[in-house]
């Protein structure tokens, strides 16, 4: 018997470890259950929100739908913020349910995911005002070099919207904080490029223009001329 | 619906009405006087002098020519030393002119048509024979019959006093060697002057008038009325003791009489003449003298400032006053009030032969003032009739006669009237040596010229002219009542005025010049009103916001009635932005109008925009639209139900429904919309301004949104989209646009460069032709359902291809999300025509109206052969359509079926239920009828048994007929005319049957039975423009009714005729059809009365008539 108790102990010890462990599970399953539900409900919810206020509109003038059907997504901007929320509320819950399941180092990854999406969410947010705006002023200096007459105000205006929104593009991924220091060191040496051959190219071009202002402002050869 | 009638007039029956009515004391203002002289008329008793026996036998000649009044000048016992007004006795009839009963039968004759009479008071002087100065001069001085008349010791008294007769008289006195004094005369010797400081004199003369009022005169002139007292120190002329006396003579007249009146004859300045009416205590009318130079004046120098200038200084008179205003009367064309300036110039002008003048004026009649020419003649009488005042026409002057200055004083212009070619010009049987003066004879003005039997005769006369013109004036109380305003064209050759009177206004616009001249009119005061021509009754196109252009050829004018309840033109396009339309501001495009398609913070903006759309621009916009179905009530609000942005290249338009809100009737409107911005596209706004629906406004950009069928691009667009069979998704359903096998050939190529044109259409369709191949017709009233024309205008021809009707070359259709699918356009081929039946038949009547109106020969026998064979044609081509649609193609839509005896029953449920359905719509609305209409309203209601019973008793068919899918709603209007044979259009049917109904095979006679009561209406239409006069009516009516049973008959047999040759079936004998065609056409007419109750009770005689005629005994035809 003894020895019977002794191979039935770790069998008790086992069932009871089960015994206790199962209604855990059992709440993890269920949280994750209600979690699913509750998320299904709050994308759905977000979705109508955000198309009754327009937002997709806005997301269309922005032209972050477009950008998203050329690359061949066919859900439009809206529809992200949806899926975006929708897996916070998922990670949310299996955190609970990990958490309930004591599996702390599982908590503590989703954790940290769960912490980046709601960065995600207002770094898209703020790429979708972002362009809007770039857009909107490129328009409005486009019409405005129109109206007074520049020649290629088309390309003024793409030009003021791409500075705008290349801007835009660098705060959204501050703010998500995805390869901050490579994208600002790799943006400073794009721009200081752009800068150097803008220069140079204002240089060479305007070299003879710049000559004759200098000599207008400085003539070199008026002692020369005296004689 | 049956009709289509342009001008909507009344249709007067009563003829001798005037009798009829309460007396009108102000009936002077209205009058229009003809003035004759007893002696020049018409001589009866052949002794060479007219008389009144030959008055009453021409009364109806005067009583034709159009005027109310007649003046008669001095008949009474007299020397004639002056034509009559040197009187010897007050109370007799010259026995020259007949007798006293002579004169009262005359009295009585004209009264009986009509016609006031005006006779002379001439009691400034009277004939140095008459009794009364005989006495006095015998009389001891100072006594009471010595001082009837003016003595005085010695001729040097009142020199400051002119002399009127200049060139016979030297003095105002004469010496009377048997009273041994001198008496006082302002005119010749030979007739001295009563002295009205004598009150015995004045109850003497109210003794006199009093006399003639009870013969039953309705007026008297009051000769040289300003002279009648003297007194030291002034003038002699105008005294207040003079007013004293008319105010008492005037309240003698009030005192026993009613509607009488006085007619001053001062010839003065207007505000010396004002005087006479006093406070509307002296003279009711009085002569405007200073106008009548003025108007010949005003032509001569070709310039309108006499005329407006002598108006202006004319003052306002009292409310029961009037003036009368002449062109030339018995007398010389006084030049006294006038300057000496202008006196040179008119002797210049108008007698430069000095034997033409006498005193101070001009002895010649108005034609040989005009040198004849009918323009200038015309325009002098346009001028005088539309002139503040009642107009006096001088016997003679309606025919253009001539006058005689080698005759002595101012006989030249009395001479015997002219009636005929015959010995005398038709005047007397006397020899022409006893003649009291010799007619005119020379080859221009001459008897065998220019005399009244020629010119009745003559439909282009001056006689019937006047006749015309005359029926004109008499139509609007404006001419004789009303104010004048003066319009200060630019262009001084041409003078415009405006005469008032309540809500009416005619314009009057006359050109002073010899040559043609333009005018800008500005005529911001009556913006929006209709110009109808008067004499012709043409509408003009409505008064905008520009000045009112208009050409006059040399000497024209026109009278125009500023009509409010005339119909613009059909060929009316409006060219301008409305400046009152709303602004809309579309911040963001077509987007402005979804507020799911703004971006986020500019929702609300979006509502607003959207509900003032809705709200405000929309239901204006509708309101005045022909196809708008609640005529005369805004809508609420037009809601937006579906709608499809559609891009074709760089444009976008707007595809869009409306429903609108608060309407009785489910209907759905059809607006495509057009959005256009200034500068990009100037002339395309341009186009598009007379269909802008609103200004709008992005920014600092403005533009507008129009209806997007005045946009060319937009209708190439859809024909291009028709031929390429597109579809196009809309918000909630589709647009399929559709091509028939037809379409290549009508369309052919280069749709792009055809020009577009935007037509006037009427009711619940617009419409647009592109060159002259294609024809879009818009629907802007949906009902659900495809359209019936659409449906049997693809069967004519792709199945039946019948030649006679508009081919069908495609269609743009909706579904909408319930499935339901709903016809927006239909594109047809175009026919070049030459308008309508309608218009052809009316127009054709009209004509042949207006040419028997005047003639007298009888009608020829044949006279409407041409006309009757057209009518023949439309018989075969209106068979050849039912044989069209008779034929069996396999469709069970179209495909024809027997009548069966449950069919005719239907039918006659149908007719009785739709008989008691009208006669009680009738019975309430018959209170609101005008008059002749509510009586045979209340006729038509008594007869209502008889009426049923006679639908119910109609003997049934007992051959073979067949029904099949008909026209629905045949009529004049529905065929066109090109090169002389018929294009049958418009196969819509009766628009407010239900569409089920419309759908349902028929018999064809229906169709016949709805060209029968066309007939009918065309008849009345024509009558109705073409009688001016209420004896019109009676004359032509008889004409008219002649015209329809030719027309009936022709018709009926020729489609006979057609339908017997081919065997189809459709029935077997038209006689035994007759009874149903009767049916049909009862309930068309019934159909028609319910229409005309509602909409147009002036109209509602015509139905009520048929249906009269149709209940009555059978009628041939």
């Amino acid at each position: 018997m003894e020895r019977v108790d002794i191979l039935l102990e770790p069998v008790r010890a086992f069932l009871a470890q089960v015994g206790a462990f199962l209604p855990r599970l059992a709440l993890a399953v269920a949280v994750l259950l209600a979690g699913w539900l509750v998320a299904r409900m709050v994308r759905f919810a977000v979705v109508k929100g955000l198309r009754a206020i327009n937002f997709n509109v806005l997301t269309e003038r922005a032209g972050t739908d477009g950008f998203l059907q050329q690359g061949g997504i066919r859900s439009d901007t809206t529809d992200i913020f949806g899926a975006l929320v929708y897996w916070l509320v998922i990670l949310a819950a299996l955190v609970i349910a990990f958490n309930s399941l004591g599996l702390t180092y599982i908590t503590d990854l989703l954790g940290k995911v769960v912490l980046f999406l709601p960065r995600l969410i207002i770094a898209l947010l703020i790429l979708v005002f972002g362009a809007y705006f770039a857009r909107f002023v490129g328009n409005a200096a486009a019409a405005y070099c129109r109206h007074v007459g520049v020649q290629d105000a088309e390309l003024i205006g793409k030009l003021a919207q791409y500075a705008i929104l290349a801007f835009v593009v660098l705060i959204a991924l501050e703010e998500a904080d995805v390869g901050g220091a490579i994208v600002r060191h790799s943006f400073l040496i794009i721009l200081a490029g752009v800068v150097l051959a803008l220069a140079l190219a204002f240089g060479l071009g305007g070299q003879r223009w710049a000559a004759d202002l200098l000599e207008r402002w400085w003539p070199k050869h008026r002692k020369d001329d005296r004689k | 619906m049956n009709v289509r009638l342009g001008e909507e007039q009344m249709l007067e029956s009563s003829p001798e009405g005037e009798a009829a009515r309460p007396p009108d004391p102000l009936w002077y203002k209205d009058a229009i006087i003809y003035q004759l002289h007893v002696k020049a008329f018409y001589d009866s008793n052949g002794d060479g002098i007219g008389d009144f026996r030959g008055l009453t036998e021409k009364l109806d000649y005067i009583k034709d020519l159009g005027v109310n009044t007649i003046w008669l000048l001095p008949f009474y016992p007299s020397p004639l030393r002056d034509d009559g007004y040197d009187i010897s006795d007050y109370h007799g009839i010259h026995p020259d002119y007949g007798t006293r009963a002579d004169f009262r039968q005359f009295v009585r004759e004209a009264h009986r048509r009509g016609l006031k009479i005006v006779t002379e008071l001439v009691i400034n002087h009277t004939s140095d024979r008459h009794p009364w100065f005989q006495a006095a001069r015998q009389a001891p001085p100072n006594s009471r019959k010595r001082n009837y008349y003016v003595w005085n010791d010695t001729d040097q008294k009142w020199l400051e006093t002119r002399i009127i007769f200049t060139d016979t008289e030297k003095s105002n006195w004469t010496w009377d060697p048997v009273a041994k004094a001198y008496y006082w005369h302002r005119f010749f010797s030979h007739q001295p002057d009563l002295n009205f400081n004598n009150p015995h004199v004045v109850r003497t003369v109210i003794r006199v008038m009093r006399y003639w009022f009870d013969q039953g005169v309705d007026g008297m002139r009051l000769d040289a009325i300003p002279y009648l007292c003297e007194r030291d120190g002034t003038t002699n002329e105008n005294l207040p003791e003079t007013h004293a006396v008319l105010k008492t003579m005037r309240a003698a007249l009030d005192k026993q009489y009613r509607d009488r009146f006085f007619l001053a004859e001062a010839n003065q300045w207007p505000e010396d003449v004002a005087e006479y009416f006093g406070t509307g205590d002296e003279c009711h009318m009085a002569f405007h003298f200073p106008l009548m130079p003025r108007i010949y004046m005003a032509i001569a120098q070709e310039d309108r400032h006499p005329v407006v200038d002598i108006m202006q200084q004319t003052p306002d008179i009292p409310e029961t006053c009037q003036w009368a205003i002449f062109l030339r009367n018995h007398d010389e064309l006084t030049l006294e009030m006038v300057t000496s300036r202008e006196r040179d110039y008119m002797y210049q002008m108008y007698a430069v032969d000095a034997r033409a003048r006498i005193n101070l004026g001009i002895r010649r009649r108005l034609a040989p003032l005009m040198q004849n020419d009918p323009d200038r003649i015309k325009l002098m009488n346009s001028l005088l009739l539309s002139m503040p005042g009642s107009p006096i026409i001088y016997y003679g002057d309606e025919i253009g006669m001539g006058d005689n200055i080698y005759l002595g004083d101012r006989n030249g212009v009395r001479t015997p009237m002219q009636w005929s070619p015959d010995r005398n010009a038709g005047f007397s049987k006397s020899d022409p040596q006893g003649l009291y003066l010799p007619p005119i004879m020379d080859s221009i003005y001459g008897y065998e010229a220019v005399n009244v039997e020629a010119q009745t005769r003559d439909l282009s006369s001056l006689l019937n002219w006047m006749k015309r013109v005359l029926a004109v004036r008499r139509t609007s109380k404006a001419f004789g009542r009303g104010r004048i305003s003066f319009l200060r064209a630019g262009n001084r050759k041409i003078l415009a005025y405006v005469r008032e009177y309540g809500e009416e206004a005619v314009l009057c616009v006359a050109n002073l010049a010899r040559a043609a001249q333009p005018v800008e009119l500005d005529l911001a005061r009556f913006r929006g009103r209709v110009p109808v021509e008067m004499l012709g009754r043409a509408a003009f196109p409505p008064v905008g916001e520009l000045p009112y252009l208009l050409t006059l050829p040399a000497y024209g004018f026109y009278w125009f009635r500023l009509a409010v309840d005339a119909e613009v033109p059909r060929w009316h396009e409006e060219r301008l932005i409305r400046e009152d339309l709303p602004i809309l501001v579309l911040f963001d495009g077509w987007n402005s109008l979804f507020r799911d398609r703004v971006v986020p913070w500019r929702i609300a903006m979006a509502e607003r925009v959207r509900t003032q759309f809705e709200r405000d621009v929309l239901p204006s916009y509708f309101e005045p639209q022909r196809w708008y179905s609640a005529k005369g009530e805004t809508p609420k609000r037009v809601r937006l139900v579906d709608h499809a942005l559609w891009n074709v290249g760089a444009q976008s338009w707007m595809i869009a429904l409306f429903d609108v809100e608060g309407a009785a009737e489910q209907v759905s409107y059809f607006l495509p919309l057009a959005l256009v911005w200034e500068d990009a596209d100037d002339e395309r706004k341009r186009v598009l301004a007379p269909a802008t629906i609103a200004r709008v406004r992005q920014q600092a950009q403005v533009g507008v949104l129009a209806d997007a069928f005045a946009d060319e691009a937009f209708c190439r667009a859809l024909v291009q989209a028709v031929g390429a069979g597109k579809d196009v998704a809309t918000a909630s359903g589709s647009l399929h646009f559709t091509a028939t096998g037809a379409f290549s050939q009508i369309a052919g190529d280069g749709i792009g460069a055809l020009p577009v044109r935007r037509h006037q259409a009427h009711s619940s369709n617009s419409v647009v032709t592109l060159g002259s191949r294609l024809f879009l017709k818009v629907y802007r009233q949906l009902r659900p359902g495809t359209s019936v024309e659409l449906e049997i205008g693809r069967y004519l021809t792709e199945v039946a291809r019948f030649p006679h009707c508009v081919p069908v070359a495609g269609a743009l259709e909706y579904t909408g999300s319930n499935g339901v699918a709903l016809t927006l356009a239909l594109l047809q081929g175009y026919v070049e025509n030459q308008g309508d039946g309608w218009a052809y038949s009316v127009g054709y009547l009209e004509r042949f109206l207006d040419q028997r109106r005047a003639a007298s020969d009888p009608v020829p026998i044949d006279a409407h052969g041409a006309y009757l064979a057209i009518t023949r044609t439309l018989g075969t081509r209106t068979a050849e359509l039912h044989l069209a649609l008779a034929r069996s193609s396999g469709n069970p839509a179209f495909d024809p079926e027997p009548v069966t005896a449950q069919d005719i029953a239907a039918w006659k449920k149908r007719a009785h239920e739709e008989a008691t359905q009208t006669l009680k719509l009738l019975e309430r609305g018959s209170d609101r009828l005008p008059s002749p209409a509510r009586e045979e309203a209340q006729g038509l209601l008594a007869q209502q048994q008889h009426l049923l019973s006679r639908i119910d008793a109609l003997a049934l068919p007992t051959g073979k007929a067949l029904k099949i899918r008909c026209h629905g709603d045949y009529h004049l209007a529905q065929v066109l005319i090109a090169q002389n044979d018929f294009r049958i259009i418009d196969f819509e049917g009766e628009p407010s049957r239900p569409l089920a109904e419309r759908r349902q095979k028929q018999s064809p006679l229906r169709d016949v039975a709805g060209m029968l009561r066309s007939f009918n209406y065309a008849r009345w239409t024509a009558l109705a423009s073409a009688a001016h006069a209420p004896d019109d009516l009676a004359r032509l009516a008889p004409l008219a009714e002649v015209w329809e049973a030719e027309v009936r008959r022709a018709f009926l047999e020729s489609y006979d005729a057609a339908v017997s040759a081919s065997n189809a079936g459709l029935y077997s004998s038209l006689a035994e059809m007759r009874p149903l065609i009767e049916l049909f056409e009862l309930e068309k007419a019934l159909y028609e009365l319910r229409y005309e109750v509602g909409s147009r009770p002036a109209w509602v005689r015509v139905p009520l008539q048929g249906i009269q005629a149709l209940i009555g005994t059978s009628r041939s035809g």
